[in-house]
């Protein structure tokens, strides 16, 4: 399925009357929150979207996929045959780190039914598409959750990667994402707004529990090491949905020990229902493979992936399977639709000086002390 | 106040005809608490770890403390030396989510515990002395514990001051259960600690915190006064505090008393939020403080910025990779370096074939004659297709770097100076088996220490 954009997002930019720019002041309910034109966001909660019912029998009618343990005990019975650490477990972390699409003993249960959260990404309705769980949008386009649906890990409320990954952005301040909101008249109808995304450097404002997080904060956009996180969109809002398009968005994405992955999204859009005190809705766009799976493995050890049946290898074969977006010059597609799931407080956001700003724009490479 | 020593010598680069080419390098070294000794033990200070003990021969002693992993704990506890000569055939299942009981690699030479960590026996005649104790071992040996720890050699250290077998430094989340030198105290005051990181010994406060000096101050004086104070903090030394060694007190004003180290005044900085920070050291005029700074890289190598903080690059602007393995037998010994089974790193970097490792995680190459002023970093030649050092002359080798004995990469997917993404790459994040880069510096994580 090829990307057709400007049907769902965007025309509508064209043409319309932007009202008279930042300098109107914005409105009473929203003034609190919006300077200057500019109110910013933090994210606080995302996951990758997956439409879930209750008993999974619509999306999952053959249960959940299995994962490494399982597998492990498919491939390697205990029927005293001897065998060797280079047949087994170096064998099967040789296919975690150099994935192929050869078939497997076992078959991978994808995500079926009508319903999928997302955006029409295309602007077509196809027979592989998905409707919004209200019916009320067609065309979704969510190739992803057919491969991550049936898997544990990223089904909510306590799979591994759906539960952790979350967590784990909320306490790392790698995984910190800023939306900033510039020549913004108003929250509820403004037909021409600039959104910015930045890695921030500080800590959730959380409230008394520790475990919800307030509005009202204050967040440094990282300029130094987070250049690779700033992108801007073009955007309108309209009865209070923020609609964003035009750009690839990298995502700082660390979960357990010490990595430093991102996440890739190319051809990203934002729909965000807003308020002055946060913002909710999705990221959706074309999810190149290779840096999904690379996020995934260096980010989660096997061990981790196990926690919730989650064997990379195969995921990694339903992805480029169902791969439907920028092919290479072998025809081969190399991203996959999705969408994130997303939650903003707001905050406020602060940039360096400019002189200091200016002094991180540099990249000078140092010679090593000799 | 402790007995502070006088400022040592650095002896591993002395012994030119047993390490190769390399030539001594002179820098501050580290102070340490001079305590009584049994004879026979030393201390050298080491280029990578500061100082530690040794034994007669120079050789660095190490302890094996217990550590919990997934499955299970492995490692000693004090005074229980389980270091043996047991030749372990199969893994014992102690890493999540595989199972034991299988064939390890190369098992036919592989070693016993002993053979590649010697024990550090004790005489009948020998007695305790302070922290040093004498072990009861199971094969009826005594062996000389310091702090409750039995003490081994390494046979990767081949020159005094040599630390190959394994490093104080901070080791990532699901890391091996690594052996580590054996130190005395630093020479610092109660309310200073020294930490190993990527950079060097690196002062702080005893709970992490950075300390920092400011290039207006002098000896005796300190120039932060005003508003200066509402960002940096000055390290406040008691009322009978004294000088000894690097060490000094000025006071900032009647009744105020101040620490300096090395001449210099030291502070914290109020903003700093986590430990081992470098960001007050961004800001004009302020240093982070070392009590010796890391041995220096191979002449053309660079510092790159990343999106987490600094790594060491090749002098392309690529970044640097160190691979990390520890095998999954009960006596948890190393395979990350040449001499031990290559069959762990071919998987993850190659699938199993060297000729696809090779091209993953390609190594760095020397140029020939390439001397180092150091023994941290050292030319090796390594035969790729088996990953071991090649003999001399050996067709088809390769003329590389080494850190601490071991190869250093590069990763064949990085397009340009500042790029990670071979970073945790492998079993439990690049830290069980696998690569993880060269970070000189995280603001984010803890990968540099």
């Amino acid at each position: 399925m090829m990307r057709d954009l400007g049907v769902q997002f965007g025309l509508l930019l064209v043409g319309m009357t932007a009202l008279s720019g930042a300098a109107i002041a914005a409105s009473n309910a929203d003034g609190a929150v919006i300077r200057n034109g500019t109110i910013g966001y933090v994210l606080t909660d995302y996951h990758w979207a997956v439409y879930q019912t209750q008993d999974s029998k619509a999306e999952c009618p053959t249960g959940m996929n299995d994962g490494p343990r399982e597998q492990f005990k498919i491939l390697f019975p205990d029927d005293g045959k001897k065998r060797t650490l280079l047949e087994t477990q170096l064998a099967r972390e040789s296919a975690v780190w150099h994935p192929d699409v050869s078939p497997e003993p076992y078959p991978f249960k994808e995500a079926t039914g009508k319903y999928a959260v997302g955006l029409n990404l295309d602007g077509k309705v196809g027979p592989n598409d998905f409707s919004s769980p209200d019916g009320a949008v067609k065309g979704i386009d969510n190739q992803l959750y057919r491969a991550i649906g049936c898997i544990t890990a990223y089904r909510g409320p306590d799979g591994a990667v759906h539960y952790f990954g979350n967590k784990f952005a909320q306490q790392y301040h790698y995984d910190r994402v800023l939306l900033e909101l510039t020549n913004v008249d108003s929250l509820t109808n403004d037909s021409d707004v600039t959104v910015t995304t930045y890695r921030g450097l500080d800590g959730l404002l959380t409230d008394a529990t520790g475990n919800g997080f307030m509005p009202g904060g204050t967040e440094r956009a990282d300029h130094r090491w987070g250049k690779q996180f700033i992108t801007r969109f073009k955007g309108k809002i309209v009865d209070g949905v923020l609609t964003a398009d035009g750009s690839d968005v990298h995502m700082p994405a660390s979960s357990t020990f010490e990595d430093v992955s991102v996440q890739w999204i190319r051809d990203a859009r934002f729909q965000l229902k807003l308020n002055q005190d946060g913002a909710e809705g999705v990221v959706a766009g074309y999810v190149d493979v290779e840096t999904f799976y690379r996020q995934l493995v260096q980010a989660w050890s096997t061990h981790h992936q196990s926690y919730g049946q989650l064997s990379s290898p195969s995921l990694y074969k339903a992805l480029r399977k169902l791969a439907d977006a920028y092919p290479d010059q072998q025809g081969h597609n190399t991203a996959i639709s999705g969408a994130m799931d997303m939650k903003f407080v707001q905050v406020f956001i602060q940039h360096p000086p400019a002189e200091t700003a200016a002094k991180d724009a540099e990249t000078p490479a140092r010679a090593a002390r000799h | 106040m402790r007995n502070l020593g006088k400022l040592v010598g650095f002896v591993a680069g002395l012994s030119l005809a047993a390490g190769g080419a390399y030539a001594a390098e002179k820098r501050l070294m580290e102070d340490y608490v001079k305590s009584p000794m049994p004879p026979g033990f030393q201390v050298i200070v080491t280029e990578l770890e500061g100082p530690v003990f040794a034994d007669a021969k120079g050789k660095t002693l190490y302890k094996w403390p217990i550590k919990s992993i997934r499955n299970g704990d492995v490692g000693e506890q004090k005074n229980k030396p389980t270091c043996d000569d047991t030749v372990y055939k199969v893994n014992a299942g102690l890493m999540s989510p595989y199972p034991g009981g299988f064939t390890l690699p190369e098992v036919e030479t592989r070693p016993s515990c002993l053979q590649v960590w010697p024990a550090v026996y004790a005489t009948a005649e020998d007695k305790p002395v302070g922290k040093w104790t004498i072990v009861d071992r199971k094969d009826g040996k005594k062996q000389w514990a310091y702090d409750g720890f039995a003490l081994y050699t390494s046979v990767l250290d081949e020159v005094p001051g040599d630390t190959r077998g394994g490093t104080r430094r901070k080791e990532g989340g699901d890391s091996p259960a690594y052996r580590e030198p054996v130190s005395p105290a630093p020479a610092v005051p109660a309310q200073f600690g020294v930490y190993s990181v990527a950079k060097g010994r690196f002062l702080a406060t005893s709970i992490g915190y950075s300390v920092y000096t400011y290039d207006k101050d002098t000896a005796t004086k300190s120039a932060c006064t005003g508003s200066c104070l509402n960002e940096w903090a000055p390290m406040l030394a008691a009322e009978n505090a004294v000088a000894l060694g690097d060490w000094a007190v000025i006071e900032r004003s009647p009744g105020v008393k101040q620490w300096t180290y090395r001449k210099k005044p030291l502070y914290t900085r109020i903003a700093d939020e986590k430990f081992r920070s470098y960001e007050g050291g961004d800001i004009p005029g302020w240093h982070n403080v070392f009590t010796q700074t890391e041995p220096a890289a191979p002449k053309g190598f660079t510092v790159q910025d990343t999106r987490a903080g600094q790594v060491l690059a090749d002098k392309n602007g690529r970044t640097l990779y160190i691979y990390n393995c520890g095998d999954d037998a009960i006596d948890e010994l190393a395979c990350d370096n040449p001499n031990s089974p290559q069959a762990y790193r071919f998987a993850i970097c190659g699938g199993g074939d060297p000729d696809v490792c090779n091209k993953t995680f390609p190594y760095v190459i020397a140029e020939a004659g390439a001397k180092s002023e150091n023994r941290a970093w050292t030319p090796v030649d390594i035969n790729p297709k088996t990953g071991k050092f090649a003999k001399p002359g050996e067709a088809g080798a390769l003329h590389v770097w080494a850190y601490r004995g071991r190869p250093v990469y590069l990763f064949g997917n990085d397009k340009k100076p500042g790029d990670v993404s071979g970073d945790a790459w492998g079993e439990f994040n690049g830290h069980r088996n696998g690569f993880k880069a060269f970070w000189l510096r995280d603001d984010f994580r803890t990968n540099a220490g």
